[in-house]
């Protein structure tokens, strides 16, 4: 069902693509992407051996996209997926006991979504150094918030359902009733979400590192290039601002074109009969 | 000696400078003051909004537009000119003195003013300096230029002569270069005839001689003055002494000077009207530069390559080059790294390290020269490091640190294997498997300073120094002197994408690197450049800014960075006036002349 749909397909072969060209690339073209070399900056693609140039301070653009690919990709699906996995957990806890847990729970969801995460996620990067794990516990610290309330839904529809009544009327726990039923039965809506929490996430990190609290150098991400290359948008450096550009699109658009068929493909009221 | 402030014959050239931005130009659509004496026409300037407006600065208020602003409409007793002749540089067309004469004891400055009038007809007198004096010497604590033992602490008496003559008697004999140029160069005339009061409706009266009463003048006109938003409505500022007037202060930040017509100095405004316009980034300051929308802007750095078409465009491109110097700060007084950075062979390995030919070249695309010393080289000198006490010389610091106890490791971690305080040690505090390794504060937003820190941390790397790069807002960029009993935990601090300090004219140390100097952000302490800072001060031997220079240059209190201009400006071309720009930073749009 998933393969039917062209665009989830593409999207699947651009993400492997994707992660292929920025986990195997460097072993087929190993560069330096620690020390600079100011002498070689703003080579132009194609002169001396740099097939995409290279960057004001020297770097091979090649090799610092495939670099950069690296902590985009990791982040972002680190992020997604943690977001992802608390967010359901705690969305499936809140819909399946109710009460008063559940308003608290959800109120405590309410109120963090109420402060804009952007500005949160600058605040975190001004006091601390980000670190790759820092900005996957920053970003997945947030981002767990949307999926919760989706789950939310599906565990409040779910709970009053004949089979859970029916464990539940055996002695099962709430427990086992999220854990073995609840998400369980959420898993379609969870595998969606997850694919555009991680798209999300990508573009987090990317605006992050646009407004220069990503990773600091020598560490790379194509939020920082394509920040770092649009102060060079009125110079002949094409090769700085377009290709981390492309690639950004290239992977959310991935991500969201794999959510869509997952989506199709778990959805029965949209499967051709 | 006397030093008379005739009319300078040099062209009206001014300058200009800020810390914030220029530019200037038509600004098509903009409406000519009713009445004007000048010429009719309007500049559009790309400047920060202004947020002071009181001649005496306040601390966090003294950015590079608040000078300009204020001296267009309240300018100060002494200008200054450093390449002019003038025995102590002073700036014959801006200044409001006429003269200044030192007796021959060294000890009383007389100052005569220039025949001028505020704008509502009163003459300007000895007695507004005084009353300026006055209120600073009783809220000296709240005067951001203040430092113990610093004017007016060293003034044992300031005397109102005559109408337009005032002394002041110094409580020691001064250099009288280091005293005019660095002392005397906040004196300023405000109006005590529509200014000494303590309300809106309070009565003018001799508040500012009594030192309570000039306390509650002074919280009145701050109070004020820290209302920026009512600058072109509020009566208190509609008297000025300067060759503008305030015409609106639009709540976008949009500045609007007009040509004073009751303007009484030599150095009457030509145009009539000077617009200065605040943008968020480089970047939309430079796309409308880029389509001729504005007068007087600046070329970004990483743009400099697009001089050529801003010139096509119709605009003249000329660097502003800056009296400043640029450093990274090392703190001394950090308990983990202060150790470190007390080894002299160390800090002299560290410079070696950082190819500040190339990263001017590169990185700053010319826009950048060497910093060797303490003491700027002149300003728009060529940039070379031929006369820095340390080139770059990788291999010779990788040596220095193998002599000195450590076990060099490229792109690792250098440990000390030998430590001690004997030769070829370590040195004192640093004990045996200590690494190099450092964090670096720098200002995030100047995508030129963040390539100039990945190219110093990769060359550290190959020493074995480890460099973490932590990019902060301005705001929050000048790392603070360590107080005793505080946490200090700051390594080395980076803030100079404009440079890192702008000198007065005197470019002396005694704020920068005397022991316990307000800037004097590490801590650096030495016995023997406290007393060449003090030569600089007391001698008028013109040797002892040299002595003191090179033993700073060598002896590195901080790492010297390549000193970048303060901006590449681009003017109309049919705007005449405006070079050569101020290097310290001032801006005389009243010189500036179109067609």
């Amino acid at each position: 069902m998933f393969f039917e749909n062209r665009l989830a397909a593409v999207g699947l072969l651009l993400i492997v693509g994707l992660v292929a060209f920025s986990f195997l690339g460097p072993l087929l073209h190993p560069t330096d992407q620690v020390h600079t070399d100011l002498a070689n900056a703003y080579a132009a693609p194609g002169v001396e051996g740099y097939a995409l140039g290279t960057d004001g301070v020297g770097y091979d653009q090649l090799g610092r996209l495939m670099f950069g690919g690296q902590t985009s990709l990791i982040v972002g699906l680190a992020a997604g997926l943690l977001a992802t996995a608390f967010g359901t957990l705690w969305g499936a806890t809140a819909g399946f006991v109710g009460g008063w847990v559940d308003a608290v729970m959800m109120r405590v969801v309410d109120a963090l979504l109420s402060i804009p995460a952007l500005f949160l996620f600058m605040l975190i990067a001004t006091i601390i150094t980000p670190t790759v794990p820092m900005l996957v516990l920053t970003i997945a610290a947030f981002a767990w918030l949307n999926p919760a309330r989706m789950i939310r839904g599906d565990s409040i529809a779910l709970r009053s359902r004949d089979f859970i009544v029916a464990m539940r009327g055996m002695g099962g726990g709430s427990l086992r009733a999220v854990r073995t039923h609840v998400v369980r039965n959420a898993i379609g809506t969870v595998i969606v979400n997850a694919t555009f929490q991680i798209a999300d996430a990508i573009l987090y990190v990317a605006y992050l590192s646009f407004l220069g609290l990503g990773v600091p150098p020598p560490a790379a991400n194509w939020g920082g290039m394509l920040s770092s290359g649009l102060s060079e948008i009125y110079s002949s450096h094409w090769w700085l601002v377009y290709p981390p550009g492309i690639l950004i699109i290239l992977l959310v658009l991935s991500f969201n074109f794999v959510g869509d068929g997952l989506r199709d493909a778990f959805e029965v009221r949209l499967r051709k009969r | 000696m006397r030093a008379t402030i005739g009319r300078s014959s040099r062209a009206i050239g001014a300058a200009a400078a800020a810390v914030a931005l220029l530019l200037a130009g038509c600004t098509a659509g903009s409406s000519t003051p009713e009445g004007a004496a000048a010429d009719g026409s309007s500049v559009s300037v790309a400047m920060t909004t202004p947020t002071w407006i009181l001649p005496i600065s306040q601390p966090g208020k003294t950015g590079g537009e608040n000078d300009i602003f204020g001296q267009a409409l309240y300018p100060s007793v002494f200008s200054y000119d450093l390449g002019g002749e003038d025995e102590y540089n002073l700036d014959h067309e801006h200044s409001v003195a006429e003269s200044v004469e030192v007796s021959e004891d060294g000890l009383t400055y007389t100052t005569a003013l220039k025949d001028l009038e505020w704008s509502d007809g009163t003459p300007i007198s000895a007695r507004d300096v005084e009353f300026w004096f006055n209120l600073i010497a009783a809220n000296k604590a709240d005067w951001a230029s203040y430092t113990e033992g610093g004017f007016p602490d060293n003034v044992e008496s300031f005397d109102v002569i005559d109408d337009t003559t005032f002394s002041i008697t110094t409580t020691e004999v001064y250099s009288p270069g280091w005293y005019i140029g660095n002392q005397l160069n906040s004196l300023t005339p405000m109006p005590q005839h529509a200014w000494d009061k303590t309300s809106d409706e309070g009565e003018v009266g001799d508040l500012d001689r009594d030192p309570d009463t000039a306390q509650d003048v002074f919280d009145y006109l701050v109070s004020a003055a820290e209302d920026p938003a009512s600058y072109a409505t509020d009566d208190l500022w509609s008297t000025v002494s300067g060759p503008w007037t305030l015409e609106s202060f639009t709540p976008g930040g949009e500045v609007v000077l007009a040509a004073n017509e009751k303007y009484t100095g030599a150095d009457a405004a030509e145009l009539s009207q000077v617009v200065f316009q605040p943008f968020t980034d480089d970047t939309s300051q430079f796309n409308l530069l880029r389509s001729g929308g504005i007068d007087y802007g600046y070329i970004p750095p990483n743009a400099l390559d697009q001089q050529e078409i801003i010139e096509q465009n119709g605009y003249t491109v000329e660097p502003w080059d800056g009296w400043s110097i640029t450093y990274v700060a090392l703190n001394f007084a950090n308990p983990e790294s202060g150790p470190l950075f007390e080894q002299k062979y160390l800090r002299q390995a560290m410079q070696q390290l950082i190819d500040q030919e190339s990263i001017s070249e590169v990185v700053w695309n010319d826009a950048a020269s060497p910093t060797c010393g303490p003491v700027p080289q002149e300003p728009g000198a060529a940039g070379t490091s031929e006369g820095c006490a340390y080139g770059f010389d990788p291999e010779a610091a990788t040596t220095l640190l193998e002599d000195n106890g450590w076990d060099v490791v490229p792109d690792g971690a250098s440990t000390c294997v030998n430590p001690g305080t004997g030769e070829g040690q370590c040195g004192e505090g640093i004990e045996e498997g200590r690494e190099l390794a450092f964090t670096m504060t720098s200002q995030s937003g100047s995508t030129a300073g963040s390539r100039m820190m990945a190219e110093i941390q990769s060359q550290f790397s190959q020493a074995g120094i480890g460099l973490e790069i932590k990019e902060v807002p301005d705001s929050v960029a000048v790392s603070q002197v360590c107080e005793e009993g505080e946490e200090c935990s700051w390594d080395m601090s980076f803030f100079g994408s404009q440079g890192s300090w702008y000198y007065p004219v005197y470019a002396s140390g005694e704020r920068l690197f005397a022991t316990d100097a307000p800037v004097n952000l590490g801590s650096y302490s030495d016995e023997t450049a406290d007393e060449l800072i003090d030569a600089t001060r007391f001698s008028s031997d013109p040797e002892a800014l040299q002595e003191y220079n090179d033993y700073l240059a060598e002896d590195l209190p901080v790492l010297w960075m390549p000193n970048p201009v303060n901006k590449v400006s681009a003017f109309s071309e049919d705007l005449t006036g405006i070079s050569p720009q101020d290097p310290m930073l001032r801006m005389y749009p009243q010189d500036w002349t179109r067609g």
